[in-house]
């Protein structure tokens, strides 16, 4: 019992984090139909400029998540005024868009490694700290992020249902040609969604880095396929259905090593239990938890 | 005997097909039985269900319910590639070409049986070679058919609209099809080149025995080709026989006809 | 500057284009002629390798049969990963190809008695304690070698025999596939790359023509492997990062994805980039330590691809009109 609320308790973690990642992603799908391949050294960008101001410089540390942020959408938005764009009025293909982003990410992670080094790093927060709950042990850490991450995930989905340039954001996924038409602002959408995207890769990685206790240039890229996995599960595009397979699927890494399922999955597979729930969700439901098959004419 | 000749004479026995996606019902419990070497059009409004009903027909959609029965052998569960096979052959509305082959390498593709479409044959060049060049011999004629010659080893890309659509049915001709069916083929074409393709269909029908099943917004078009017009609107069909009687059946003005009639 | 006119740097550069141009080779086939975004492709060289190391190694069966079983693995993979996900559409397909080779990679990293797991290829457990799989191939290597020696002196290097003999299998490989992508096999690929509906509603079986290229491509991908085990003598579980695969690709569209020949001109300077910051002194790249030179070396391909696709997405020798046709 014990065991399964700790698992289950660090699967809501996981999970919230993965949620945050994926609906960056899953938002840049549905209005950009670009598979983000750069979205994992977003994460590790966030974290490293946070460790730079609150541990290098000294700064408070919430302040220093929020210039990370904003850094994450100041390189968003840089990269969609000189790359995105033109590629977007060249009608760039789907490899072009594939390729381009593996580019930045290629590019991104040297520029991280150039100016941040290659140790692993630690925010100056106790991570020692732990309460006692059932039996399950319970990090401080831990538990801020879950607070602090449910109330970012909540702020999202109401966001994306309540503000304009949300409702925008959808309007403009579901129908290019109709939203354009009927008056929306194209370019402020897909600038919005950079900007969303590039925000919430900055406190993703953030949280993650809390979590992991310590962490290197290597963090985001090697969870950019779990983000993968949470985006369809929930449904590509759907930005909802990522929140949702995002906490699913952080549920499925942690439960998975229950003794109950073939006596635990060792946690040195626990990526390999999202790549095979990527390719289990590929094979049986393409098209996601939410989603229902939409035939090909 | 009499029987047997009957029973021969059907190509095609659509059987209470329907299909949904979601909660979108295009076709809806549809029936008919097409005989062969007839030539019968379907009609009715846009979104009436007509091009979902081809995409049936061709297995490029599987029904939800009923059966499909194309010269004695259920269709309705095989794959697409199968029943093009067969002999059942579609074209698309609005003329799919590939862009980026040739206008002789669009019709080339088509041809059934070529030794190189298989890996194996890549061991046979010889036998490649040959069956290469009698099928750009038989692609020069259908472009000659239709006016393309001059195309031949253009980028299918570059042609116009109503150039497509041409390619589109010489492509689906060289498939060496017993039935085909065309998803409007005269939609943007203009009035001429329309006589044109119509006397070129009435020949293949008569030389070649095909049967045809063929989609059109406008009746008047295919009122003279036609021996039999299926009127279909909201995913089933509403009207069914010869050309003249549907010109005035009530049902069918009001559905669809009506407006327009009184408009010219 | 020394090393620029220094013959054994660019017989290095030579040995890696081979290997990377054959690589490559699998990738233009399954998207320049089939439309495939294949992202795992790694996954094919690192299983093609690592099965001639423990073939070789552990159960000790003889290079040249370890080899012929690695290209079959790499080509049963191809089929498997077909037969499971190339029903996808494109972009879920080179997701889902991603995550096949990344499960390669964790299981050979995680398999320690059978990979040898984080250290590579020399824990793998040997019956006479002895991890190496190359002396077979070694042979001719040194064959070679000598026979160059008294003609060329200390320029006859194994990297200069795996050049001779690296390069006639490309060439030959260019050749097949060129012809390959003549026959009408080819063009109705070329048809499902642009839309599949036109080449089924002809009675192709379009799923059929496209496995095929995938396990030809992977077929590629597997003696690639081959060369690879053979030149670097080792293997580790991160020689097989996702990283290799978009080697593959900025050779593939520095080329230009239709343009078969143009791969041996695209994989020399991929050998060159590779080689340059790896052994090059001169200024500035004196001024880096060799990890920096590896995060150079990730920047400069990464920088490379951006560039290619928004200012020549045709690569090199590819035909602009090619592109925009609508
Ligand atoms: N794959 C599909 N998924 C959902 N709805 C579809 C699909 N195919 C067709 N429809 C719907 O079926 C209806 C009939 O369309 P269609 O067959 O194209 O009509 P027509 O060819 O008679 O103009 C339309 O409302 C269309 O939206
Ligand atoms: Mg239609």
């Amino acid at each position: 019992m014990s065991d399964f609320i700790q698992y289950f308790f660090n699967g809501l973690v996981v999970g919230c984090i993965f949620a945050i990642a994926a609906v960056g992603i899953s938002l840049l799908y549905s209005v950009l139909r670009l598979v983000n391949f750069a979205a994992g050294d977003f994460l590790t960008l966030g974290a490293f400029i946070t460790y730079f101001l609150s541990v290098t410089l000294e700064l408070n540390f919430l302040l220093s998540v929020v210039v990370s942020m904003i850094a994450g959408m100041a390189i968003s938005w840089f990269l969609e005024l000189v790359l995105w764009r033109n590629l977007r009025r060249n009608k760039a293909g789907t490899l072009a868009l594939f390729l381009v982003a593996t580019g930045v990410a290629l590019m991104l992670r040297p520029i991280i490694q150039f100016i941040f080094g290659t140790e692993t790093r630690k925010f100056n927060i106790d991570i020692l700290k732990t309460y006692d709950f059932l039996g399950a042990r319970i990090p401080q850490t831990q538990l801020l992020v879950l607070i602090f991450a449910s109330a970012s995930i909540l702020t999202i989905a109401l966001f994306i249902a309540k503000a304009r340039i949300g409702k925008d954001m959808r309007a403009y996924a579901n129908n290019p040609g109709l939203a354009s038409v009927s008056g929306i602002n194209v370019d402020r959408v897909v600038l919005a969604t950079w900007l969303i995207s590039g925000a919430l890769g900055s406190l993703a990685g953030v949280f993650q880095g809390l979590v992991q206790g310590q962490f290197n240039n290597a963090m985001g890229e090697s969870l950019l396929l779990s983000f993968f996995a949470a985006v369809v599960l929930g449904t590509i595009g759907d930005a909802y259905g990522a929140l949702a397979g995002g906490l699913l699927l952080g549920l499925i890494m942690e439960l998975s090593q229950l003794s109950i399922f073939f006596g635990g999955v060792p946690s040195n597979y626990k990526p390999v239990v999202a790549f095979a729930t990527l390719v289990l969700v590929l094979l049986f439901k393409p098209e996601g938890i939410f989603g229902y098959r939409a035939r090909k004419v | 005997m009499e029987t047997t000749k009957t029973l021969n004479s059907s190509v095609l026995d659509v059987r209470n097909i329907s299909v949904s996606f979601g909660g979108v019902k295009p076709v809806q419990d549809v029936s008919f039985t097409i005989k062969e070497n007839s030539f019968t059009s379907v009609i009715g409004p846009n979104g009436a269900g007509k091009t979902s009903l081809f995409n049936l027909l061709s297995g490029m959609n599987k029904v939800s319910s009923g059966e499909i029965i194309f010269m004695g052998e259920a269709i309705h569960s095989i794959h697409a590639h199968k029943i093009a096979q067969k002999g059942l052959v579609r074209t698309f509305q609005g003329a799919k070409v590939i862009r980026r082959l040739t206008v002789a390498e669009n019709l080339m593709m088509a041809v059934k049986g070529n030794p190189g479409d298989n890996l194996l044959g890549f061991f046979n060049p010889r036998a490649r070679k040959s069956f290469e060049v009698k099928a750009r011999e038989e692609a020069m004629r259908r472009l000659d058919q239709v006016g393309l010659t001059k195309f031949a080893d253009e980028y299918a890309g570059i042609l116009s609209g109503g150039q497509r659509k041409l390619l589109d049915l010489s492509r689906a001709l060289m498939a060496d099809p017993k039935m085909l069916l065309l998803d409007e083929p005269f939609a943007g074409v203009n009035p001429t080149l329309v006589e044109k393709l119509l006397t070129v269909l009435a020949a293949l029908r008569k030389e070649q025995s095909i049967t045809f099943l063929l989609i059109e917004h406008d009746l008047e078009t295919v009122m003279n080709i036609s021996d039999r017009v299926i009127v279909m609107a909201d995913g089933k069909i509403i009207a069914d026989g010869l050309p003249k009687s549907i010109y005035e059946n009530d049902l069918v003005i009001d559905a669809y006809l009506g407006s327009r009639r009184k408009d010219s | 500057m020394e090393a620029f006119i220094q013959p054994g740097f660019w017989i290095f550069v030579l040995a890696l284009a081979g290997i990377y141009g054959i690589f490559s080779l699998g990738l233009q086939i399954q998207y320049g002629v089939g439309g495939i975004m294949n992202f795992g492709h790694v996954g094919m060289m690192a299983v093609s390798g690592y099965t001639i190391a423990v073939l070789v190694i552990k159960y000790e069966w003889s290079f040249w049969w370890a080899a012929l079983a690695g290209v079959i693995l790499a080509a049963f993979l191809g089929a498997l990963l077909g037969l499971t996900t190339l029903r996808l559409s494109g972009d879920y397909f080179a997701i889902a190809s991603i995550a096949f080779a990344e499960i390669v990679r964790y299981w050979i990293l995680n398999t320690d008695n059978v990979t040898g797991g984080t250290q590579g290829t020399l824990a793998i457990p040997s019956p006479n304690g002895f991890a190496s799989y190359t002396d077979k191939p070694d042979v001719i290597l040194t064959w070679i070698s000598d026979r160059l020696y008294p003609i060329i002196g200390d320029e006859a290097s194994r990297d200069l025999s795996m050049v001779l003999i690296v390069w006639p299998f490309f060439g030959l490989f260019i050749w097949l596939s060129s012809r390959l992508q003549k026959t009408s096999w080819a063009r109705v690929l070329r048809a499902t790359r642009e839309d599949d509906d036109v080449p089924r509603s002809l009675g192709k079986n379009v799923f059929r023509f496209r496995l095929q290229t995938l396990i030809i491509g992977s077929v590629f991908g597997g003696l690639a492997g081959v060369f690879w085990s053979v030149q670097f003598a080792l293997l580790a579980p991160e020689d097989f990062l996702r990283i290799v695969t978009f080697y593959g690709w900025m050779i593939l569209i520095l080329a230009g994805a239709t343009r078969v020949k143009g791969l041996f001109v695209a994989a020399i300077f991929f050998g060159f980039l590779y080689g340059a910051t790896r052994f090059l002194e001169f200024w500035p790249l004196s001024l880096l330590s060799s990890p920096e030179r590896a995060y150079l070396r990730v920047f400069l391909i990464g920088l490379v691809i951006v560039l290619l696709m928004v200012k020549r997405p045709q690569g090199l020798f590819g035909k602009r009109q090619e592109m925009i046709l609508e």
